[in-house]
């Protein structure tokens, strides 16, 4: 009897250690032909399904609100479950996406980066290509603009829905800037009256610029880059340190070199965060800023109040408007934006014959004109081809983006996008701060990311032939 | 003979009962160990993916750890963190176990008060440290402020390059304290009273006590300490990465811990960061090692 016991429990505490053994049906990542033939061609899902859906809507993104009221209609109007796992969109944000595909975890839906940043999903065949997806849903993103979607530089083809564009600009503290007895720039504004006011606003015990070396340094690195090229020319990297991108990136680090040295940026800059730098700005302690479209949700809801006691919410306090123009090679009204960004199916939830359906419809949801018109309120562009409906209930920087966009004479995308993120752009920007403080040699630093990135564009660009 | 008496004769019921923890350790860390090693000699760009081959040389990565400076500084700073956790950790927590000892009314509070921080995460132990040591409006600035002792024109950055790595290891010293205290406490316990007693009546005073029969007594117990504290110390990872994130400021404050970390999931590099662990591995054998023969167990 004990030894039967004995053998019972052995067996017990064996299977114990083998379930977490076993293979998961829905993990395979095969060809999406096999069960094709399973799924009936109805974008309505037969059955209620929780989709696990990763954006970079997350934290204080600014379309936060507008994200969790889109999808919170769509579980109301289907009974389906949407388990949001969204991020910040920040680089780590990224490598966490890219590790989850990796190890096997990743999303059902995904929305993230359409260019350099999805090549390996693309080449591993992690997503599902529009054109497959519409062999069984004809209508799918039919309202996009075809030629906007943003193809994969892997093979040309489209996998992901965008739903609101992006810019790159400046954010400006027009208290900080009065109180400097400096006058709130606008277009034509030059980098040495920029410096003058940098100058102006230190002296005052103000920090100029808002920004974390060791976190963020890629917005100003891609301005300041961008004083030495064109709408254009701007969007590719370099092939060697002395073509003219390779002499734009060198040039704009060494500006950036410069700001450093002259103090303004914050005192702490290679030892704090992009959120303490932001409240910087909230709090009326710094004067400008260079940031994307994102950030206007943040200032609306972290500047409603009135912290300064002037009668009036601090976001008042808060203007937009193109970043300073070194000399003439791009126009002043130039800046950086477009649609970098769409929603995948992931091939792991496309061969999930239960999933499909509400994947497809799902997007579909989350893609119609007037969600992506609540998205596109801070100024974004769209790829609708009905364009975007006006929003009534603007907040004035919103209206303040708006006056800004309608000056934009040339838009060129940001040139980090090109780059690979663990490879490339990690440690390329992680040594920003070692060549500002001279540690590193800017131009061998550039000439060691041309050579990651043609490593990088050799492993994946098409290899998916 | 009865039945009782035969299942300690009979080896092979026992053998069965071990085989399955056996395989567990075989499966989740024995067999991930021995890929580990093999890893470390491959080409291994991304997490889970198969290898793009054998590096060349193999042994590249070993190599590399010699010439990678980030490699050195993490090296020097987790030896740093040991002896800190050394003196400071199971120090503290051997000062805090004796005097508790002595008191008859609030030891059981002060155990608790002491094994406190163990139970809170080390996220929310790293986001805390960073609101006290924020450089505007942190705790500490506004203490400074509030008492003359700084102007509010110029805080003090805790986090600059001078002063990051003390910011660091005051956190994470404190941290572990309480475990020690423990483990320590659980050790005073087991020292007999009559050998105070005995003491008390040859005239003993309490230090001498302490002395000539808590230390000597309590040494395979500190023993114990210094094996995990100095294990501990080459793992630690999540209260450092939460205040000082990528060797933040100016790669300044890598562990040997937080470095691998780096290589694998934010660089893609795997192989490196699989010799890594080799190197965490071999240097908390060694360590502790020499410990136990510096800190011999004694029989008493």
């Amino acid at each position: 009897m004990k030894k039967a016991i004995a053998l019972i429990l052995t067996a017990l505490l064996t299977a114990s250690v083998c379930t977490g053994c076993g293979s998961s049906a829905t993990a395979s990542t095969g060809s999406t032909a096999s069960t094709a033939g399973s799924v009936a061609a109805s974008a309505a899902p037969s059955k209620k399904v929780s989709l696990n859906v990763v954006t970079s809507y997350g934290a204080d993104d600014g379309n936060r609100k507008n994200f969790e009221a889109a999808y919170t209609s769509w579980q109301e109007k289907t009974g389906n479950e949407v388990k949001d796992t969204s991020g910040d969109g920040s680089e780590d944000w990224k490598v966490k996406v890219m590790n989850s595909f990796e190890v096997g975890s990743e999303p059902d839906v995904l929305f993230f980066w359409n260019g350099a940043d999805a090549n390996k999903l693309v080449k591993n065949q992690k997503v599902v290509s529009i054109d497959e997806i519409r062999k069984e849903y004809p209508d799918y993103a039919s309202n996009m603009k075809e030629d906007m979607l943003g193809a994969s530089p892997v093979d040309n083809k489209n996998y992901s829905v965008p739903v609101n564009g992006y810019w790159e600009s400046m954010f400006v503290n027009t208290k900080v800037l009065s109180d400097s007895g400096v006058t709130v720039p606008d277009s034509g504004y030059t980098y040495d009256q920029f410096l003058k006011d940098c100058a102006a606003v230190k002296a005052k015990g103000f920090t100029p610029i808002a920004v974390s070396l060791h976190e963020v340094p890629n917005y100003w690195f891609e301005f300041l880059s961008y004083n030495y090229s064109s709408a254009a020319t701007f969007n590719k990297t370099p092939e060697t340190t002395t073509d003219e991108a390779g002499k734009a990136w060198i040039s704009g680090l060494t500006d950036l070199k410069d700001l450093y040295a002259r103090g303004f940026l914050p005192v702490n800059t290679n030892s704090t965060t992009d959120a303490d730098t932001n409240n910087l700005m909230s709090q009326n302690k710094a004067a400008f800023m260079i940031d994307g479209s994102w950030k206007v949700g943040w200032f609306e809801e972290n500047m409603k109040e009135d912290m300064d006691g002037d009668g009036k919410a601090d976001i008042e306090n808060i203007a937009v408007t193109f970043p300073p123009v070194k000399g003439d090679t791009r126009k002043s009204t130039d800046y950086i934006g477009g649609i970098s960004m769409g929603y995948y199916i992931t091939t792991k939830a496309w061969n999930d014959p239960d999933k499909r359906a509400a994947c497809v419809d799902f997007i579909s949801h989350m893609t119609a004109d007037d969600v992506v018109s609540k998205f596109c309120s801070a100024g974004s562009v769209s790829a609708l081809k009905n364009g975007v409906t006006a929003q009534s209930d603007s907040s004035s920087l919103v209206k303040k983006v708006n006056e800004m966009n309608k000056e934009v004479t040339g838009i060129s995308p940001a040139v980090e996008d090109l780059m690979d993120n663990k490879s490339v752009r990690t440690p390329f920007f992680a040594d920003v701060k070692n060549m500002v403080v001279g540690k590193v040699d800017i131009t061998k630093s550039v000439a060691s990311v041309i050579d990651a990135q043609k490593k990088f564009l050799a492993q994946t660009t098409n290899a998916a032939s | 003979m009865s039945s009782n008496a035969m299942i300690y004769k009979k080896k092979k019921p026992l053998l069965l009962f071990l085989l399955p923890p056996f395989l567990f350790m075989a499966i989740f860390l024995y067999y991930p160990f021995v890929q580990n090693v093999l890893n470390s000699f491959l080409n291994i760009t991304e997490l889970g993916s198969k290898s793009n081959g054998i590096n060349t040389p193999y042994y590249e990565n070993y190599e590399k750890l010699f010439h990678d400076p980030l490699m050195g500084v993490a090296l020097r700073n987790t030896m740093l963190m040991i002896l800190l956790t050394i003196v400071f950790q199971v120090g503290i927590a051997l000062l805090l176990a004796l005097l508790v000892d002595n008191i008859k009314k609030g030891s059981h509070f002060f155990r608790t008060a002491y094994f406190f921080p163990i139970v809170i995460s080390a996220t929310a132990l790293g986001l805390m440290f960073n609101l006290i040591f924020m450089y505007q409006g942190g705790m500490i600035n506004q203490l400074l402020q509030s008492i003359g002792l700084q102007s509010t024109a110029t805080p003090i950055d805790w986090k600059d390059e001078a002063r990051a790595l003390v910011t660091m290891f005051i956190p994470v010293c404190w941290q572990y304290v309480g475990f020690y205290f423990v483990i320590l406490v659980t050790g005073l316990n087991n020292i007999s009273q009559e050998l105070y007693e005995a003491a008390e009546i040859d005239g003993a005073t309490r230090i001498q006590r302490v002395h000539f029969i808590t230390l000597p007594m309590l040494h395979n117990t500190i023993c114990v300490c210094l094996t995990l504290a100095i294990t501990g110390a080459l793992k630690v990872f999540d209260l450092p990465w939460v205040m000082f994130p990528s060797g933040m400021p100016m790669d300044v404050t890598w562990l040997t811990g937080t470095y691998m970390y780096q290589q694998a999931w934010k660089l893609g590099d795997v192989d490196y960061s699989a010799t890594i662990a080799i190197i965490i591995v071999l240097l908390g054998v060694v360590l502790s090692q020499i410990a136990n023969r510096i800190f011999k167990e004694k029989e008493y």
